[in-house]
């Protein structure tokens, strides 16, 4: 099932009909999707060629069949590059430099010159929370401090389009929220993110809408919410707290769009088959139930339970 | 502020160049190069006291075939090799070439970058560790009845300095090539140069090394006597300057084929797919 992608006044990367092959392995298979100036997360199981849609994006691998653009500009071109942040899956960087010298030699590469790269290295460093440790060696800093260098050399020559491949890992949870921020804040200033994350109830805070890949292929892409409401074959599971939880049950399961009912001690779970008219006769029925319910939650509505509907 | 143009490819030569070598610098090189220049003079010093309790002694020779044998031939190729392998397809192992490939500069640039660095820092160690076996064959005075002459440090420092840029091509070519690129360094070093060297000297192949053109760049400096220019190379019985040719053009196409290939291959090959083919 694909969901219509939101129209983009003008796609930041584009993916048209990408087949990629390694050898004999189908990685990928007809893939097309464009993300503005937004923030698009990438969702996955392992194995299933994110990495590989990113790296066809920042023009480290070439497509089989198909094309890549970044703006104007086909993947892999020197202007498609400058034009592009990468904070790649790579655990090494250049451990013997300090993380100054090596965010102003990647800005060097870009035409700054020595000591505007360095200031702006040193402003990056300082903007992602590494001011203190920027001239320190980067073989002593922790995993979450090395993150942080990735996405200051991905950042620091303000890029037009930023692809962030598992920034999350290795961060606690201060610098996760920074980060999220940190994101959220880019399409503001005019730049368009792919995001790829493990970590799917943060990815979900910080996209506006999501690409699920499966097997090499594009599952889905659209908001979360209005992915969800496409799949009418998996009823909506909500979560009731209130008073007289059983008699509460009792009036449910009656009801034609119920499909099942589960009583907890302290709540109730409600599996809705069909939507149509559920919630106006919840409410009515909320409005007038003694005692009130003091709580209904919907508890499948997220990415996690989207991405686990899909994929299984 | 938007961003200024990229670098050209020329500073991008320069700024790789200056990079590699800055991180060469950190390979621990100049230590080594220390510890180095003191066992070279060590073992220059105890070859020409040998040398010295012969009846015949001959400074001259025994420091050539010395600088030969071991600087020219030994030393600086494998750590021209070395140091070459370890600036380009150590990122290449490592995967932080993926930080270098996303910038909009030239990958071939890139490449040369690392060759000139890595030639440069060879050449002046290679240099440098000519001279030093010199002064330790030098402080056996005994050897040197009319005292000693150091053009010969100065040619073989030469040398040197030209094998360090043409094994830094070789370098940089099996770098992007190959995924074990010293094993096949110690093929062509020990492999085919050895077998090289005892074709007849009209074998064409000779020009795909770099220790003939080098050999014969060597005789043409020095110019030895029948006696040392067989010890130099023994498969050619009768030393005869006329076949001496035009050694640096031979090495100047060596250099340029081989840092023609190496970039078409870098600039070219998907390295991240490699693992997956």
């Amino acid at each position: 099932m694909s969901a219509e992608a939101p129209k983009q006044a003008a796609a930041a990367l584009r993916f048209q009909r990408v087949t990629k092959w390694y050898g004999t392995i189908v990685a990928l298979l007809d893939v097309s999707f464009d993300v503005g100036c937004e923030v698009v997360g990438l969702v996955g199981k392992n194995g299933v060629g994110k990495s590989t849609l990113m790296k066809l994006a920042a023009g480290l691998l070439q497509p089989s069949q198909g094309s890549v653009h970044i703006g104007p500009h086909a993947a892999g071109t020197a202007a498609a590059r400058a034009d592009l942040g990468f904070c790649p899956d790579v655990e090494r960087l250049y451990e013997n430099l300090t993380a100054v010298d090596f965010v102003a030699w990647m800005l060097r590469y870009h035409g700054f010159g020595r000591r505007a790269a360095r200031d702006r290295a040193a402003a990056t460093l300082q903007r992602l929370g590494l001011g203190d440790n920027m001239h320190r060696r980067i073989r002593e800093y922790s995993k979450g401090m090395r993150q942080r260098v990735r996405l200051a050399q991905a950042l620091a020559h303000e890029p037009r389009f930023v692809l962030l491949d598992e920034p999350m890992t290795g961060l606690d949870p201060v610098a996760r929220a920074e980060l999220s921020q940190t994101i959220r804040s880019l399409p503001a200033q005019g730049v368009g993110v792919l995001v790829s994350s493990h970590v799917l109830h943060e990815l979900e805070a910080v996209v506006d809408r999501v690409v699920l890949v499966h097997q090499g292929r594009l599952l889905a892409q659209g908001r979360v919410g209005e992915l969800r409401a496409q799949l009418p074959s998996q009823p909506h599971r909500l979560r009731i707290v209130g008073p007289r939880l059983r008699e509460l049950a009792a009036v449910l399961v009656g009801w034609p769009q119920v499909a099942q009912v589960r009583v907890h001690d302290d709540a109730i779970e409600v599996s809705v088959a069909g939507e149509a008219g559920f919630y106006e006769a919840l409410t009515r029925l909320g409005a007038g139930w003694d005692g009130g319910m003091h709580e209904v939650v919907p508890l499948d509505d997220d990415l996690a339970s989207l991405f686990g509907y899909l994929v299984g | 502020m938007s961003a200024p143009r990229p670098l050209g490819f020329v500073a991008t030569v320069v700024e790789s160049a200056r990079q590699t070598a800055l991180r060469l610098r950190h390979h621990r090189v100049w230590t080594l190069v220390l510890l180095g220049a003191a066992v070279l003079y060590g073992i220059a010093w105890l070859v020409g006291y040998q040398v010295g309790r012969r009846t015949e002694a001959d400074g001259v020779s025994a420091y050539c075939n010395l600088a030969w044998w071991l600087q020219a031939t030994v030393v600086t190729p494998w750590l021209t090799l070395y140091l070459g392998v370890q600036a380009l397809h150590g990122g290449l192992e490592d995967r932080t070439f993926q930080y270098l490939f996303l910038r909009p500069v030239s990958r071939v640039a890139l490449l040369l970058g690392n060759w000139l660095a890595v030639g440069a820092v060879s050449a002046v160690v290679g240099a440098v560790g000519s001279c030093v076996l010199f002064a330790g064959m030098a402080d056996n005075r005994d050897l040197w009845p009319d005292g000693p002459d150091w053009r010969y440090a100065g040619d073989f420092a030469a040398a040197c300095a030209v094998a360090a840029f043409a094994y830094a091509a070789a370098a940089m070519a099996f770098s992007a090539y190959f995924r074990r690129p010293l094993v096949w360094a110690a093929f062509f070093v020990v492999g085919l140069q050895q077998v090289v060297a005892n074709l007849p000297i009209s074998a064409g192949l000779r020009s795909a090394t770099i220790t003939d053109p080098l050999r014969r760049f060597v005789l043409d400096r020095i110019e030895p006597n029948q006696r040392l220019a067989r010890e130099l190379w023994p498969a050619e019985l009768n030393f005869d300057p006329e076949t001496i040719g035009a050694p640096l053009q031979d090495l100047a196409w060596f250099v340029l084929v081989t840092l023609a290939l190496g970039a078409l291959v870098y600039a070219r090959t998907e390295y991240d797919a490699r693992a997956r083919d």
